[in-house]
């Protein structure tokens, strides 16, 4: 009885979760195709797909997008190796040492992104670079890095420290283990950690802000329309958005179980 | 090819622990050698020494005279078998065997073709495209084997590679080691908890305890000449007397115990007055005729037996004492004795040997 009652609170504790996550993409998701002038689901004018049309038709927010896959990109391309070396050292020493540098790698999470914004500005502008989306790169990548470093670290601790010792003992050098054994140990977590850090910086606000110079990311679009209202237009990109993640997550999983499978 | 390998008192500390205590002794060339002991008793630190994984504390390691301080592993002429054997999972077996030649420089299909060679010699030559989980614990065994012949090491490290296969496996594995040592005449230094290993395998045998080598000897000999206490509790079944030696004359020696007076060999390090141990094997504690003809005798009850199939133990002794264990061919009279019944153990002085008292092996 008892464990009937306890299967049935989880059925319902999952349901409530899950309404609490989703519940509010649903929302947008409807109000994308509302023939009004606001994003809202109440009062329903009617099914419309104008939205799209605008959304399609605007050059300023297409631009935007462009801007923030190409910061995403760089963001990648630059965060994910160094992330993945400070994995590498703080994975091969020991004590004070580790314990400092671990806290150093660990403490841009801890500090508020429009505070990494305004320190990135002022420290570039006064050794005279200028704002852009280059600064925002380097802002972003500040903290990017040290999610990079822990999805990296955690993998790297559950591996098998035998299989390093056995390509020394065969002859390899430290590089060659390296290239070898560890970073194709390490593809899945790279993987994951490149996803993650382009998706961190896309959806990025504070630390953009304060370093975007003149340039325009998809947030710093959608944050400058409230102020001249926003139109249903931004939950059709909401849509676009969600479609094109949920497609790669879907293709992601039938490619890793035709994989696994072989 | 093969080297010998010299270890000049060498001692490993790790902080305050003394893994390894002063340990000295010379491996032959082509010799297959194992280490035997307890877990602890610093084998494993010895072949890690060995392979340049870790520095010893003080000593000097040579392989084939050369000073190997200072130079590591991937630049010694050492191939080691991990315990878990190490294989890469995410290549295939060709590739695991051809590893050592890959990072040597040594081109694909030169490579694939040796690696395709040394597979066919451990029986492996149709897995050579599959990859490591989809073999069997023997067949991994194997290709680890062949992974480690590639690089045509001048000495092979075994750290107690059999430990994860089931009896019958490790049987037939013995032999297969032994055929493979034979065949290409390299060095093995060979690391084991399990006596059978060491002694059907090996050509000497260095029994460890506590980090401090006990004896280096012949199998037949560490069996039956051990050196020490711990030696002779360690590597087979003993009945063991305490007791204070009384006289010697010779090899022979007399021990007074709480079960008697004997007579029996005297090993090294025995002097008169001395506190020291009886050991005396089962196979060679007698009983009924044998018993009664033999110099040394001793009186018990009969406590009750043990059929093995090809043979039976026998064990005597009031409650309270560890009981003495006599073993003799399958004889159904022996099981048919009720407890109580009034025995005679006996043993010739030959079959007896003192010790100096020591550490004894715990059961």
């Amino acid at each position: 009885m008892e464990s009937r009652l306890t299967r049935i609170i989880v059925k319902i504790y999952l349901i409530v979760f899950l309404l609490y996550l989703f519940a509010p993409l649903f929302v947008m998701v409807i109000a994308a195709f509302n023939d009004s002038k606001f994003p809202t689901v109440m009062p329903w004018k009617g099914w419309t797909t104008r939205w799209f049309e605008d959304l399609w038709a605007d050059d300023r927010m297409w631009g935007a997008v462009g801007n923030s896959i190409l910061v995403g990109l760089a963001v990648v391309i630059i965060a994910v190796p160094i992330g993945t070396l400070a994995a590498l050292l703080l994975d091969s020493i020991r004590g004070r040492t580790r314990s400092f540098l671990y806290g150093l790698m660990v403490a841009p999470l801890l500090v508020p992104g429009i505070i990494i914004g305004i320190s990135t500005l002022i420290f570039w502008n006064r050794i005279g670079v200028p704002s852009g989306l280059h600064l925002s790169t380097v802002g972003q990548c500040s903290f990017i890095c040290s999610y990079v470093m822990l999805m990296v670290l955690a993998r790297l601790q559950r591996m098998d420290r035998s299989l390093e010792e056995a390509a020394l003992d065969l002859g390899a050098t430290h590089l060659q283990t390296l290239r070898l054994i560890v970073l194709p140990y390490l593809r899945t977590a790279l993987l994951t950690a490149a996803v993650l850090a382009f998706f961190q910086s896309f959806e990025n606000f504070n630390t953009t802000l304060f370093t975007r110079g003149g340039a325009t990311t998809v947030t710093i679009f959608i944050a400058s329309r409230i102020r001249t209202g926003v139109t249903p237009e931004v939950n059709a990109l909401g849509l676009v958005l969600i479609t094109i993640t949920v497609a790669a997550a879907v293709i992601y999983t039938i490619r890793k179980k035709n994989t696994a499978a072989v | 090819m093969s080297q010998d390998i010299a270890l000049e008192t060498v001692t490993k500390k790790f902080g305050d622990f003394t893994a390894v205590r002063e340990v000295a002794l010379n491996i032959r060339a082509g010799e297959f050698f194992s280490f035997l002991g307890p877990s602890g008793c610093g084998k494993t630190t010895i072949l890690r020494m060995i392979s340049g994984f870790i520095e010893p504390t003080q000593g000097v390691i040579r392989i084939g005279g050369q000073d190997m301080r200072g130079i590591g592993p991937n630049k010694r002429p050492t191939a080691l078998i991990f315990q878990n054997l190490a294989l890469f999972p995410l290549m295939p077996v060709w590739q695991n065997v051809a590893f050592g030649l890959e990072v040597r420089g040594v081109a694909k299909a030169v490579r694939r073709k040796k690696a395709e060679e040394l597979l066919a010699t451990v029986e492996l030559a149709d897995s050579a495209g599959k990859m490591v989980s989809d073999l069997s614990g023997g067949q991994r065994q194997r290709v680890a084997i062949a992974r480690a012949l590639a690089v045509e090491p001048q000495v092979m490290l075994l750290d107690e590679p059999l430990s994860a296969l089931d009896l019958k496996l490790r049987q037939h594995m013995r032999a297969e080691l032994r055929r493979i040592q034979k065949r290409t005449g390299v060095t093995f230094v060979y690391i084991t908890h399990d006596q059978g290993e060491a002694l059907t395998m090996s050509d000497r045998v260095a029994v460890m305890s506590q980090g401090v080598l006990q004896q280096v000897a012949v199998p037949m000999d560490i069996y039956n000449d051990p050196a020490t206490a711990f030696v002779a509790s360690f590597v087979g079944e003993s009945n063991v007397f305490a007791g204070r030696v009384t006289e010697t004359e010779g090899g022979t020696g007399r021990i007074e115990t709480e079960a008697g007076s004997f007579v029996a060999r005297l090993g090294a390090g025995v002097s008169r007055g001395d506190q020291a141990l009886l050991f005396v094997r089962p196979e060679q504690m007698h009983l009924g005729a044998a018993a009664e003809a033999a110099l040394n005798r001793i009186h018990a009850p009969f406590s009750h037996a043990e059929f093995e199939g090809n043979f039976v133990n026998v064990f005597c002794g009031t409650d309270g004492h560890k009981p003495l264990m006599s073993q003799t061919r399958s004889d159904p009279g022996v099981l048919a004795l009720t407890p109580g019944a009034p025995m005679t153990l006996g043993f010739e002085s030959a079959d007896g040997v003192i010790l100096p008292a020591g550490e004894l092996a715990r059961e």
